[in-house]
């Protein structure tokens, strides 16, 4: 067994500005090998597409919505963004190995259960879903990506998100720290 | 009246451009054969070489599966035929030249040898488990002597249904995907591959585990070996061929390929393997989980793939 297995470091993080380096480094791969921005919430939306597609196949093309990411000559699935989840769920799978944190939980603030979390982090889920496709993409996908190529709706999205994170923070706080 | 008349020597339905011919049945069919074959060439080894007590879910429990999947698979061969009725003609004839001859008779005798084995393994899951009749328990006691020949037989036959499963392909010459001679030996590799997945994920022992575990990673770099050589041999081949391998380098087949297939059915699994190996925790399902998912697109893709392959443009 090797030393790195053996040391507990479930508990050690990378540094958040490093991080964000790191993550800018990507974009930048991202742009030079696939030509396209990273993104989060269009892997969902697919998924939602594909399933509303199977399950009532009528609805989907009468739907203006969902009717938009459906065509003849390539499946909703066959998306770039649902191949970048896959290889941000095997990612994030490898480094749960490294660091010794490949077990089920749910992370919350002491003061609240973790029901409580799980259940409004569906709700913000849902509000973020839902606002995403409205804003026509995600922290990711409009902001994150958007500003990488200078585009207004980047800086636009990113203040919307943080501006209205802030906001909100006073209120809603108590269910996260 | 506009009216146009089309007159071809190539209007031949399902054949000619494209075959259309093979369904979901025969990918289904392949994989379980070649995982049947993975699992009875590992029990046979692993009886010969006199380690049932260490290997116990490779010996004795994972053969378990085998008739199950044998008879499934069968039964899609059997719902695949267009003349369902006809399908024991196969049984009146030898034929040393035709892989479909070879497959009818190794399974033939391999279905009806893995229930054997997995007879003479029932007293042990059943303790109470009686025979009825005293010939059944003298030929269990017959069949219990005489495992290690059982196990040669089996190793011999798991290889042949291994590679059988491919070479029903690559017998296609008129597919230029299919017509190569390595696709048999890489059938049988990735065969093996997902049947030491299975034993992997079935077993508790940590010792069998890890046997099983180095063992498939072997296997999966053989067997990355053997695509990268099966592309190669296509690009270095004519240009139908190399029409071919395009499939997978550029063509329709390009993501499924590389990223069902290579990537999370056999890179990603072996760096799991390779951190298990290391030290690290992994969850056993994870790993045999992607080998057999990636095991089993890459039949589809294969039989898929194949079948829009031709000579003529």
């Amino acid at each position: 067994m090797s030393e790195k297995a053996k040391k507990d470091y479930s508990k050690t993080y990378l540094n958040p500005y490093f991080g964000g380096v790191l993550l800018g480094i990507i974009l930048i791969l991202t742009f030079y090998i696939t030509g396209r921005g990273l993104g989060a919430s269009g892997a969902a939306k697919s998924t939602v597409v594909t399933t509303i597609q199977s399950v009532a196949p009528k609805y989907a093309e009468k739907s203006h919505y969902v009717s938009q990411f459906i065509s003849d000559d390539n499946h909703p699935m066959n998306n770039w963004l649902v191949f970048e989840v896959i290889g941000v769920f095997a990612g994030a799978f490898l480094s749960g190995i490294l660091y010794g944190r490949l077990k089920p939980k749910v992370e919350h603030s002491p003061r609240i259960t973790s029901r409580k979390r799980l259940i409004v982090a569906l709700i913000g889920g849902m509000l973020f879903g839902f606002g995403s496709q409205i804003a026509r993409g995600c922290t990711s996908g409009a902001a994150l990506s958007g500003m990488a190529v200078m585009s207004l709706g980047g800086f636009i999205t990113m203040m919307g998100i943080f501006g209205s994170a802030y906001l909100f923070s006073w209120t809603f706080k108590k269910l996260w720290i | 009246m506009k009216e146009e008349l089309f007159i071809s020597g190539r209007d031949i339905p399902n054949i000619d451009p494209f075959l259309h011919i093979w369904h979901w049945q025969i990918p289904i069919y392949l994989y379980l054969g070649g995982l049947a074959a993975g699992i009875l060439f590992f029990a046979g080894i692993f009886t010969i070489m006199g380690k049932e007590k260490d290997m116990k879910t490779t010996v004795k429990w994972a053969p378990f599966l085998v008739p199950g999947a044998l008879i499934i698979g069968l039964l899609m061969l059997f719902l695949d035929l267009k003349h369902q009725l006809f399908f024991w003609q196969l049984y009146t004839t030898i034929r040393l030249q035709s892989p479909m001859s070879w497959g009818a008779w190794v399974l033939m005798f391999i279905t009806p040898l893995s229930l054997i084995w997995v007879a003479t393994y029932l007293k042990e899951v059943f303790p109470q488990w009686s025979w009825k009749f005293h010939f059944l328990e003298k030929m269990e006691l017959l069949a219990v002597k005489n495992r290690k020949g059982m196990a040669w037989v089996m190793i011999t036959l798991a290889v042949i249904l291994g590679i059988y499963t491919g070479i029903l392909l690559s017998a296609f010459n008129a597919r230029p995907l299919w017509n190569n001679s390595i696709l048999g030996p890489l059938f049988l590799v990735s065969g093996l591959s997902t049947g030491a997945a299975v034993i992997m994920w079935m077993t508790k022992s940590h010792y069998e585990r890890k046997m099983m575990s180095r063992i498939d990673l072997v296997l999966i770099i053989v067997e990355l070996f053997f695509i990268t050589h099966m592309i190669m041999g296509m690009l270095a081949g004519s240009s139908v061929q190399i029409a071919a391998a395009d499939l997978f380098l550029g063509g329709q087949f390009t993501v499924s390929f590389w990223v069902f297939v290579i990537i999370l059915g056999l890179v990603f699994p072996a760096v799991l393997e390779i951190l298990e190996l290391a030290g690290y925790k992994i969850p056993v399902a994870i790993p045999a989980i992607l080998i057999l998912f990636g095991g089993l697109v890459f039949r589809f893709i294969m039989v898929e793939a194949g079948q829009i392959t031709r000579y003529l443009y």
